[in-house]
């Protein structure tokens, strides 16, 4: 019975407390989710204000005599002259593993109808990046499942890689593949029970999109099986300004959470172009100056401050980023392209005309760059497809001559075959993202000719029938070539042998 | 904010200054201060006279505490409350009572941007947002 008087005596205690200071101010004027207040003289920047009717704000103009607040929630029932009080706290968000699986808003709150999230931490969603001290360089590969850009464009852990290129290139499916890509080498992992394996998280960040692509992608996650180690962060098109501009921060919070901890994450901002033109609406209703395109002075300060949260720390965990622009006519000298260009370690261009010609994923090898480069690719990778980005750029060129006359010499001949055959081998369905160790032994048979042999429209059918066969027949050399991650004469006459058979079987 | 706007906030913001003595408003400059403004004419009168009175205005709700309270106040209450205001913040504060039911019980002291709340009301919504 003591516990309950005491219970009673501390409720009692509660209500019994002094007074309560609290900084306040009045609404003078709302427009399009953002608020001019008068007083609130003791606001910090970036300060949580809250309105009446549970509705919280963000404090982003500090004037002589008003405050500017971007409003999170409902602002139907705010009017002049509501109170608004200060709180003395940043924006933060639930983070940790109970996220995981769950699509959520920008302010972390549950939007997939399977009830209350039960995270115990919480983490500001604006943070001061990383400094140069605690970071490491990036030498581990964070594959992506897609072979042009594992063999080609290898990207790291804690690498920040810019998907670029026109609406409807496929930019989404390159992330959403690598996404499932994790997934599954999480599930291979940990099952094998191996004690230095580490799975990497994922975090898709979706900014500005309609819902039913939100819809869309996570029913792929799903049915994948790669939702379970996910965190969706939904801003669509309908969401007010504020939340789409928070969102990249409330999933980078999410991410650092895993890095801090000592685990890998991946985050997909998708798209950074939608989350400029956000910012440079708010900032517009704020009234600051505006600059080129409209957009404000600090537009590249939104995205730098961004992408520099991901990293990879000493003695910690990594937190790699995809952001995705989406540029108008193929021009990647945009003002936001080539700010987000100059801010990331390399970009996957994509290009209009490969997608449109079937070469999908439509990788443009020449305007495609990985700044970190063969550090983060595997051995085995680097030794069956270490000149392919040569050879591909040779072919590129070649065919582009060889359109103005018919007289080739061999040697011309045999490039351009063997270049066209490289891009069939590219060629790659959505959502089915190829383990690290079938891409070394798809690129070692083409190495080593095995589908020379065969007419140009049999090289793609060719290779994924290769892939089967090892897959059924030869899982214990595909378990060799990944436990190893190098080709030595044994595994690379176990391989001949594989393609040997594979060979008589397919042209029989 | 245009050039003649921010003209007209630097004048406001120079006469605020003029109408202080001791760090207090008094009431013999802000006449001074109207006067001088009729007499002159200086720019845009309008926004120099919105933006003086702004600042006025707030300048006297931070040295004058308005008590809200929902029953009786003790006689000397207000005057301690003046006290401890004058004391915490450093200058002289006044303090007027104005009555206020839906406090249910308690008091609620505005000074300024501030609010120092021990009602019952308050601590019923703190209440009822914690369950």
């Amino acid at each position: 019975m003591s516990n309950v008087l005491q219970e009673i005596e501390q409720q009692i205690a509660k209500l019994a407390t002094k007074a309560v200071r609290k900084n306040t101010g009045s609404i003078i004027s709302i427009s399009d989710g953002v608020a001019k207040i008068d007083g609130l003289s003791d606001v910090m920047y970036n300060e949580m204000v809250q309105f009446p009717g549970n509705a919280i704000g963000i404090a982003l103009n500090l004037e002589e005599d008003a405050v500017g607040c971007v409003i999170l929630g409902d602002v139907s029932q705010l009017k002049e002259g509501d109170e608004v009080t200060t709180t003395g706290r940043l924006l933060s968000v639930p983070v940790g593993k109970a996220l995981l699986g769950r699509v959520v808003d920008a302010l972390g709150n549950p939007v997939d109808g399977k009830g209350p999230i039960a995270a115990t931490e919480t983490n500001p969603v604006e943070k001061i990046a990383p400094g140069i001290i605690v970071r490491k360089s990036v030498s581990q590969p964070l594959l992506t499942g897609i072979m042009a850009i594992d063999s080609m464009i290898p990207i790291g852990r804690g690498q920040r890689e810019l998907i670029i290129g026109d609406r409807g290139t496929g930019k989404t499916t390159i992330a959403v593949d690598t996404i499932i890509n994790q997934a599954k080498i999480n599930k291979v992992g940990l099952a094998s029970g191996d004690p230095k394996f580490r799975p990497v998280y994922s975090i898709y960040v979706a900014v500005g999109q309609k819902n039913s692509n939100i819809v869309r992608t996570v029913a792929a996650l799903e049915a994948a099986g790669a939702l379970e180690y996910c965190i969706i962060v939904g801003a669509p098109a309908a969401d007010n300004p504020a939340n789409q501009y928070l969102a990249p921060y409330s999933g980078a919070a999410m991410g650092e959470w895993f890095m801090e901890n000592g685990m890998d994450a991946l985050i997909v901002y998708d798209d950074l172009s939608k989350h400029a033109v956000a910012y440079r609406q708010i900032s517009l209703i704020l009234k600051r100056p505006s600059g080129r395109e409209a957009y404000p002075g600090d537009v590249f300060y939104l995205h730098s401050r961004l992408l520099e949260r991901a990293a990879r720390l000493d003695g910690k965990g990594s937190l790699t980023a995809l952001p995705i622009i989406e540029t108008l006519a193929g021009d990647v000298s945009a003002y936001i392209p080539t700010n987000v260009i100059s801010i990331t370690d390399g970009q996957i261009f994509l290009e209009t005309d490969l997608f449109n010609q079937g070469i999908r994923p439509a990788v443009s090898v020449g305007l495609s760059v990985s700044r970190v480069g063969s550090a983060a690719q595997i051995k085995a990778t680097k030794q069956v497809g270490g000149k392919l980005k040569g050879e591909l750029a040779q072919f590129r060129e070649l065919a582009a001559f060889a359109q103005f006359g018919s007289d080739l010499d061999a040697k011309t001949k045999g490039q351009l075959d063997r270049g066209s055959r490289i891009v069939e081998l590219f060629k790659q369905p959505a959502f089915n993202p190829i383990p690290i160790e079938l891409q070394v032994a798809t690129l070692w048979a083409m190495q080593k000719g095995y589908y020379d042999a065969l007419p140009l429209a049999k090289v793609n059918p060719g290779a994924v029938s290769l892939r089967e066969f090892l897959a059924t027949r030869r899982d214990a050399l595909l378990t060799k070539i990944r436990t190893k991650a190098a080709l030595d004469a044994e595994l690379e006459g176990e391989l001949k042998s594989a393609c040997d058979e594979w060979k008589n079987i397919f042209s029989a | 904010m245009s050039v003649a706007s921010k003209k007209a906030q630097q004048l406001a913001r120079r006469f605020f200054q003029l109408s202080l003595v001791d760090g207090a408003v008094s009431a013999e400059r802000v006449s001074g201060v109207l006067e001088y403004v009729e007499k002159s004419r200086p720019a845009n009168p309008l926004a120099v006279l919105k933006a003086y009175h702004r600042l006025i205005a707030a300048e006297i709700a931070r040295s004058s505490a308005v008590v809200e309270h929902a029953g009786e106040l003790p006689a000397t209450l207000l005057a301690d409350i003046a006290a401890s205001l004058s004391k915490s913040r450093g200058r002289p504060i006044t303090a007027t009572e104005r009555t206020n039911p839906s406090l249910i019980a308690g008091l609620r002291v505005r000074l300024g941007d501030d609010v120092y709340e021990t009602s019952v009301a308050s601590q019923l919504a703190t209440l009822r947002s914690a369950v």
